[in-house]
């Protein structure tokens, strides 16, 4: 739920990474914090446990400038992967505006990537909030791997497996690299934007 | 493929997938290729071969155990601490009490107890939230698994001139409940009466709060503490008096539609513009009468939501939640 400030011609918006363990989430925001200098506002926080797995989240403040008189100030988040910590992520999902569902490529990772993805509708219902109505945007990570004689899946049978029905933008992307990193968030961004724009024009 | 390389392209992935942070995906090729070794005899250095998967797999075993072990819900810096009760304190336009409550609910979902019941205690000054905070304080210390700490917290709250006795009775049953749900058998001190307060306790029922934690709907499983208050009871409607403006002094009734713990939702007319603007989230109404089917009782109540009704019959009218607090 995205905060209008009209006193400060204020709005902020919380996008987040989702995704099963160890896929990719907080290296995407490592590469956002170190590239997106400009629009980076603040530090980046990461809660993290043994053997670097996220704990509770990720967290960094982003600034996006000015858009028709309103600054939009951008809160991201990572949740922790791992099913053990399913509650924390329900915890971070609160007040959503746009996700980005971070799967993994590798072949044995296909499964784990349909149970989040379920996971995630699950929580979103838990919030009143529907994964096909909510911006949504789906990253094909860690496509690089190929090359080093990891066994990966096919776009097409990610997009057979995930994207079948919520038909969202998805991109392939290797975050270790940096590559599709941008391209996603930006595409969130943009339906996130563009879903604000919806809403208050109903309210009105 | 020869037996070879198969077990080479086994032990090559196992590595890979333990590079990737993927430990059961590549324990699972280390067991494969330890078994396709035990399997063929005829491989040369057999033996050797068997001793280095068995270390690699103790190895990745230990990995495992290690991360399986690291507490859960550890706690973590001050400023992370800070960090967590800024980011998750999303009610807007609260009060600064409830804000704090709000904040201090966020770490003890996080798991930060010893700081939470920090907060919680700091909150037992304030009148409107102490059954609250000493609710999620006993609610901390039973996570914390230190049932003696909430004993001696709860014997003190006896000894100390905080509560009313009707409050003390009722985090009595509250405390005895969550006791019999983990199992434990514990005897807690008895409250000191008067003859006096046990007339206060017969002729008000236990409703001082419907349900004290009032913005807490999400339901905490497993690994974490539930901060939430479980005594709910039904109001019918409500009826409220102004204390300023041009409505000042008029009652207004409205029937319950919705009731979700202690928040009722109301359905007011659309056309009833000046009614409509005295609905501000995050004002708290200071004169409200709960009606239930028991009886009724005065308290306050804080705007939670208004909402403009878009869609069907009701188009036009207005949905407000009020979180009751009944005193």
């Amino acid at each position: 739920m995205a905060i209008f400030n009209f006193k400060k011609r204020e709005i902020e918006c919380k996008i987040v990474y989702y995704g099963p363990g160890r896929c990719g989430k907080t290296t995407n925001m490592e590469y956002i914090f170190k590239t997106f200098k400009k629009q980076v506002v603040g530090e980046m926080v990461s809660i993290d446990t043994e053997g670097d797995r996220t704990l509770f989240f990720d967290f960094l403040p982003m600034g996006l400038g000015r858009i028709k008189g309103f600054d939009i100030k951008l809160q991201v988040y990572t949740v922790p992967g791992q099913v053990q910590y399913r509650s924390t992520r329900k915890l971070v999902l609160k007040g959503v505006d746009g996700i980005i569902f971070v799967a993994d490529s590798l072949a044995v990772r296909r499964e784990k990537n349909m149970v989040s993805l379920k996971d995630l509708q699950h929580n979103l219902k838990e919030y009143g909030l529907n994964i096909f109505k909510i911006p949504l945007v789906m990253q094909h990570n860690k496509r690089d791997l190929a090359g080093q004689g990891f066994p990966i899946m096919s776009v097409e049978q990610m997009e057979k497996d995930l994207n079948r029905q919520l038909k969202v933008p998805s991109f392939p992307a290797s975050a270790i690299i940096g590559q599709g990193v941008g391209t996603t968030l930006k595409e969130c961004l943009k339906l996130t934007l563009i879903s604000f724009r919806k809403n208050l024009k109903l309210g009105r | 493929m020869n037996i070879a390389k198969q077990i080479k392209t086994l032990l090559q992935e196992a590595e890979l997938y333990h590079s990737q942070g993927l430990l059961d995906e590549a324990l699972v090729k280390y067991h494969h290729a330890e078994d396709l070794i035990q399997r063929h005899e005829q491989l040369k250095n057999r033996l050797k071969l068997i001793d280095a998967v068995s270390k690699k797999i103790q190895h990745l075993k230990n990995e495992i155990q290690r991360i399986e072990n690291a507490p859960k819900r550890p706690e973590v810096s001050a400023k992370k601490q800070d960090l967590i009760k800024k980011l998750f304190t999303l009610t807007p336009n609260m009060s600064e009490d409830a804000s704090a409550l709000e904040g201090a609910v966020a770490l003890a979902k996080f798991g930060q107890f010893k700081r939470a019941i920090l907060e919680f205690k700091a909150l037992l000054k304030k009148d409107s939230l102490q059954v609250a905070a000493a609710k999620n304080i006993i609610r901390c210390h039973m996570a914390l698994s230190s049932v003696d700490d909430a004993v001696a917290e709860y014997d003190q709250w006896l000894s100390e001139n905080i509560f009313l006795p009707n409050q003390l009775q009722r985090l009595r049953t509250f405390f005895e409940n969550v006791l019999n749900k983990e199992g434990i058998d514990k005897i807690l001190p008895q409250i000191k009466m008067s003859a006096d307060d046990v007339e206060t306790i017969i002729h008000i029922p236990e409703v001082h709060h419907v349900k004290a934690q009032t913005y807490e709907d999400d339901r905490l499983k497993n690994e974490e503490v539930k901060i939430e208050d479980d005594e709910d009871l039904d109001i019918n409607s409500i009826g409220i008096t102004f204390d300023s403006g041009p409505l000042k002094e008029q009652v207004f009734e409205f029937k319950v539609r919705f009731q979700l713990g202690n928040v009722v939702s109301l359905l007011i007319s659309g056309r009833e513009k000046d009614l409509i603007e005295k609905f501000k989230v995050g004002t708290t109404i200071n004169d409200v009468q709960y009606y239930s089917n028991i009886a009724f009782f005065n308290g306050s109540g804080l705007i939670a939501s208004v909402k403009k009704i878009k869609i069907g019959p009701m188009r036009g009218d207005y949905c407000v939640d009020i979180e009751a607090a009944i005193s």
